[in-house]
């Protein structure tokens, strides 16, 4: 199936096809493949073990095909640390009308993954559960965290997993600001991600629910197939989810996350537009630059796909570029020195 | 729809209604665990796995009825359903459990498919709430938000006491557009308006119901009665809002519905249950979607835990055969007739010994025959193995019948099982689940006392049923006990009198247990008279008959208002069985050794007859006798005083009895060839089997023998009997 969607697209060509881990290694020794796509249920060797095998031996851009479900998930996070470029979500019902969908998706990320550079394995790793076992410092408590400094609206795509993880995770306990995440993730991918991202970073992480309050030191990820927006209120600051349509092909969009927050918040805002293939965010982080916030691209080499900050750097429409290891220091700087004012 | 042929769609047919029954039974059960915990998310998850199996695999067998009535069901699970429909959704998956059974038999037998509405009604009245659920409270568990919390925190801070109030809007209002505002003007007039959902001035299309905090110091019935507003108010819930860590003792909570009107309920639906108090307090990580027409419904939760955990049935599906039971029952005919062929060159080889008693061949063909009877012996018993299946998969099926049975006659009843990993010969097992499930129905119909039956007699008000099962010996012991009112012991002796079973002068020389056994005569047994002596009476015949058939037998215990125990005594497997052999007037016999208690040695003079019966006295026990030969009517040889006789005790449940033999023959296993009712006249002989020489010996049947016995003691027999003596 996979096959048949890829050979729809002239631009690609597929050189071979294996029926499990095992064959699937010795025949990348013998084609050499610009990409690989691979499920994560095999029988034999599983997944990830191929993966690792794929990575260990000669890295190459691998795209994981991973089941809707909380096994899938986990499992899809793991492949991402492990350093595969992208993942694409089997549809769990409705596979016809689903297919489409996927395969533009499969397309797409196959022929990015194509042109892109070796991955950058040096950043994206992190070692979680070096994080993990991290003895973390307590939360403050909420009635110390009402009021961020600024808050840090970040719009990120393919390769966002292991970026987000490099970033939270040097962010400290007491982060005066308050993040909100639009990462391109199906639905129900998300509660997993924030969950693990929880567990390893000393800030809070979860997942946003509307009415969610914008803490400092929290940062709330869009849950997958809806749009997030802030909502500036007498008591404290919210973010609110809606259903409305895709923006940009995209749902959550980052656009939409950008302007709101640009409208809710101008200056006191910090927008980030990270690694990602396409061009969301790319428009809208302009709102936040014409507000008097801070717009901020990640640079072409530390991103897996410079896709998004590319098209936003092109506009004009960001104050700075900055590498990815720079960035957790950046967003330290920005939101420490505005507390005194917003005070 | 088909892919596979005709042979393998089937196959496919057939192992579908194999692994449906298990998934149904899954159902059962999991209905059940949530009547006890309802809005367990976990066996709501389970409840939603096993209607996805069945649908996915109904589907795959081209069963549309099946997997369209379980994929509806499937979408009613929603979490809101879950969180406002806890006792329609027990009755749903309960009622689906026993629409899915039906429709399973009709497909079987090419039979008319039962009509499902009721079920799609239940589905329908769990989804369209809380618009069309009719009467009954609205039910809503109040959740705030983050931001709503601390809003609603910040009021609780002024001391001015906080309630939560839902109101849901009349369908047929008509100012539906005007309502919220109308609703908000009349909350401020009440106090300080913490919190209101939805948000702006308008209802939008798709919210039925407004929910609120307020702050107020008007008495709850006032503030009760205001949001009672004419033409817009539907049903409202208001309850004190409580805050973490308070006492949650005197919360205020009323429920009021305006305007009902009668929506036409299914029968079989009980009246929507009250809620169970709600937490006001929303937890940290509370999901919004408990808020329905709110917040649009989440279920992704649920897509994504659907693969997550293992099936509750979790024995792995590689390992696992399924085998029909006639070709199982094929090997174990061989196996016995292998063991009788071994018997066979027993008794040559030791014809052999005594011939050529030197000659070297005997040894080694002796060792050869050993080692033969090791592996036969393995053998069997892995055979056997294969039949046997534990005990649980009868008793499963006891907690929905003792649920449904107690509801029905407004009793409160909980069964406690134990021993279910016993493990019973398929075949029996299968015999015992209509008289099983009769001493059940007995036990909780008759047996258990009303609630307030209960509690005058100082019991708790609800009643245990305990079924426990266990090994002893050769045999299987299921005992099925209650804590009821126990059984009368008059009034069965007066119904049985009144019933010509037997004379008063009889009835005075009863035993306690040959009292208790009156219960087993058919003529006991209608229902009017069940009720009437209070005892249990319907089908116990029945009961009995079945574990005679069984080679097993029952035995009562009872109390007055204290309970009954039903005991259940049936061997472990049918075919193959350790027995004494024993000559009675030539004719050879077995007696199962399992039944056999010990052997005893006497002489005639030693035996006495004491009220017709023959009874000998064995250290501080009178045991009474029995001849074989003359229960069967034939002439006895004449008995001389000193002859050395045998006397094997015998025991049957509580009774015990001893078989007067002329010559103890030994020990020996049987393979059990039945019978066929025209080749034997008696019901005495249970079976027969073939000696390794050929020779027929037939097997006693212990319950028969007992009950000859007993109708010899009260009926004509006795007289016989003590003609005879």
């Amino acid at each position: 199936m996979i096959t048949q969607m890829l050979q729809r697209d002239g631009a690609i060509e597929v050189v071979g096809t294996a029926m499990d881990g095992t064959f699937g290694l010795r025949k990348i020794e013998e084609l050499r493949p610009d990409v690989v796509t691979l499920d994560l249920e095999m029988p034999q060797m599983d997944g990830i073990e191929t993966l690792r095998q794929i990575m260990r031996r000669n890295p190459l851009p691998v795209i994981v095909v991973s089941s809707h479900s909380t096994e899938g998930a986990s499992e899809t996070f793991k492949a991402l640390q492990l350093g595969a470029f992208d993942f694409v979500a089997k549809p769990q019902e409705n596979v016809s009308t689903m297919i489409d969908t996927i395969a533009d998706e499969l397309v797409a990320k196959v022929k990015v993954a194509g042109t892109a550079r070796k991955p950058k394995v040096e950043v994206a790793s992190v070692d979680e559960q070096r994080l993990l076992q991290v003895r973390k410092p307590p939360r403050p408590a909420q009635n110390k965290r009402m009021n961020p400094s600024k808050i840090v609206a970040i719009g990120i795509s393919t390769g966002g997993p292991n970026a987000l993880l490099y970033l939270l995770s040097q962010l400290p306990a007491d982060f005066p600001g308050s993040i909100v995440v639009v990462q391109h993730m199906p639905q129900g991918f998300t509660q997993m991600f924030s969950h693990r991202l929880n567990e390893a970073c000393a800030i809070d992480v979860k997942e946003a629910q509307s009415g969610d309050l914008l803490l400092a030191g929290r940062a709330l990820i869009c849950p997958g197939n809806r749009h997030m927006r802030v909502r500036h209120m007498p008591l404290g600051d919210v973010v609110v989810l809606a259903d409305d349509g895709r923006v940009n092909g995209h749902r959550p969009s980052a656009d939409v996350l950008f302007r709101s927050v640009a409208q809710e918040f101008g200056a006191k805002t910090v927008a980030l537009i990270m690694t990602g293939m396409g061009e969301d965010g790319a428009d809208g982080i302009k709102a936040v630059k014409d507000a008097g916030g801070l717009a901020v691209a990640q640079d072409e080499a530390s991103s897996v796909v410079f896709g998004m900050p590319k098209v936003a750097i092109e506009r004009g429409n960001v104050n700075r570029v900055v590498p990815l290891d720079a960035l957790a220091n950046l967003l330290q700087v920005q939101c420490a020195t505005q507390r005194a004012i917003t005070t | 729809m088909t892919f596979f042929s005709d042979e393998r769609a089937t196959e496919l047919r057939d192992l579908f209604f194999e692994s449906a029954q298990e998934l149904l039974q899954a159902l059962n059960d999991e209905g059940l665990e949530l009547e006890r915990k309802p809005k367990d998310p976990e066996i709501v998850r389970d409840i939603r796995r096993t209607v996805h199996t069945l649908k996915g695999d109904s589907a795959a067998c081209g069963f549309k009825e099946l997997s369209e009535l379980a994929h509806a069901i499937e979408d009613a699970l929603t979490p809101n359903v879950v969180q406002n429909g806890n006792g329609a959704l027990v009755e749903l998956v309960l009622h689906a459990a026993d629409t899915f059974d039906s429709m399973l038999t009709a497909y079987r037998t090419n039979g008319a498919q039962p009509n499902a509405d009721h079920v799609r009604a239940l589905i329908r009245r769990l989804t369209e709430q809380p618009k069309a659920r009719g009467e009954g409270e609205l039910q809503i568990e109040f959740v705030w938000t983050e931001y709503e919390q601390l809003l609603i925190s910040k009021a609780a801070e002024k001391g001015i006491p906080l309630y939560n109030l839902a109101i849901e809007v009349d369908a047929q209002c008509p100012m539906r557009i005007a309502a919220l505002q109308l609703v908000k003007n009349v909350l401020q007039h009440l106090g300080a308006l913490v919190v209101v959902r939805p948000e702006g001035d308008f209802l939008p299309e798709h919210v039925a119901t407004i929910c609120a905090v307020i702050a107020s110091s008007q008495p709850a019935d006032a503030i009760e009665k205001k949001i009672q507003v004419p033409s817009i108010s539907r049903r409202t819930v208001l309850e004190s809002y409580v805050r973490e860590g308070e006492s949650r003792d005197n919360i205020v909570r009323r429920a009021t519905s305006l305007a009902v009107k009668a929506v036409a309920a299914p029968a079989p639906v009980a009246p929507a249950p009250t809620v169970e108090p709600p937490k006001a307090e929303a937890p940290k990580n509370a999901v919004d979607h408990s808020l329905p027409a709110l917040m649009p419904i989440e279920d992704g939760d649920d897509e994504r835990t659907e693969a997550a955990a293992p099936s509750s049935l979790s024995i792995s599906p590689e390992n696992l055969l399924r085998v029909d039971a006639e070709r199982i029952d094929a090997v174990l005919n061989l196996v016995g007739e292998l063991i009788i062929n071994k018997s066979m060159l027993n008794q040559t080889l030791s014809d052999f010994g005594k011939q050529h008693a030197k000659d070297p061949l005997r040894a080694k063909f002796a060792d050869g025959m050993a080692f033969q009877a090791q592996i036969l012996n393995e053998l069997q018993r892995s055979v056997m193995k294969i039949r046997m299946v534990p005990v649980e998969q009868l008793f499963r099926r006891f907690p929905r019948v003792v649920r449904d049975v107690a509801r029905a006659n407004g009793k409160q009843c909980e069964l406690i099982i134990s021993g279910q990993n016993t493990d019973l010969d398929k075949s029996i097992l299968d015999a015992l689940a209509e008289p099983m499930m009769h001493l059940v129905r007995n036990a909780v119909d008759h047996g258990i006392e009303m609630p307030n039956e209960r509690t005058a007699a100082g019991k708790p008000a609800k009643g245990t049923l305990k079924l426990n099962a266990y090994y002893q010996g050769n045999q299987v012991l299921i005992e099925l006990s209650d804590d009821g009112a126990g059984i009368d012991r008059d009034r069965v002796v007066a119904r049985a009198i009144a019933n010509n079973i037997l004379s008063e002068k009889e009835a005075d020389k009863l035993s306690e247990q040959e009292a208790l056994s009156l219960i087993f005569q058919p003529g006991l047994s209608t229902a009017e008279q069940v009720t009437e002596i209070s005892g249990r009476g319907m089908g116990m015949d029945i009961v009995q008959s079945v574990l005679k058939r069984l080679k097993g037998s029952i035995g009562i215990q009872t109390e007055r208002g204290k309970g009954t125990t039903f005991q259940l005594r049936v061997p472990l497997t049918l075919a193959i069985m350790q027995a004494l052999l024993f000559r009675v007037a030539k004719r050879l016999y077995a007696v199962p050794l399992g039944s056999v208690v010990e052997i005893a040695r006497t002489t005639q003079s030693h035996i006495h007859t004491v009220d017709h019966h023959e009874v000998l006295q064995l250290r501080d026990q009178i045991i009474t006798l029995v001849r074989l030969d003359a229960l069967e009517g034939r002439k006895r040889a004449a008995a001389t005083g000193k002859e050395k006789i045998f006397v094997i005790v015998v025991s049957l449940g509580d009774r015990r009895f001893g078989l007067v033999v002329d010559k103890l023959e030994g020990e020996e296993e049987l393979v059990i060839k039945a019978l066929e009712d025209s080749l034997v006249a008696t019901e005495l002989v249970s079976g027969a089997s073939i000696l390794g020489d050929g020779t027929v010996v037939l097997i006693l049947n212990v319950a028969s023998v007992v009950e000859r016995l007993g109708r010899a003691a009260v009926g004509g027999g006795a007289r016989k009997l003590g003609a005879s003596a």
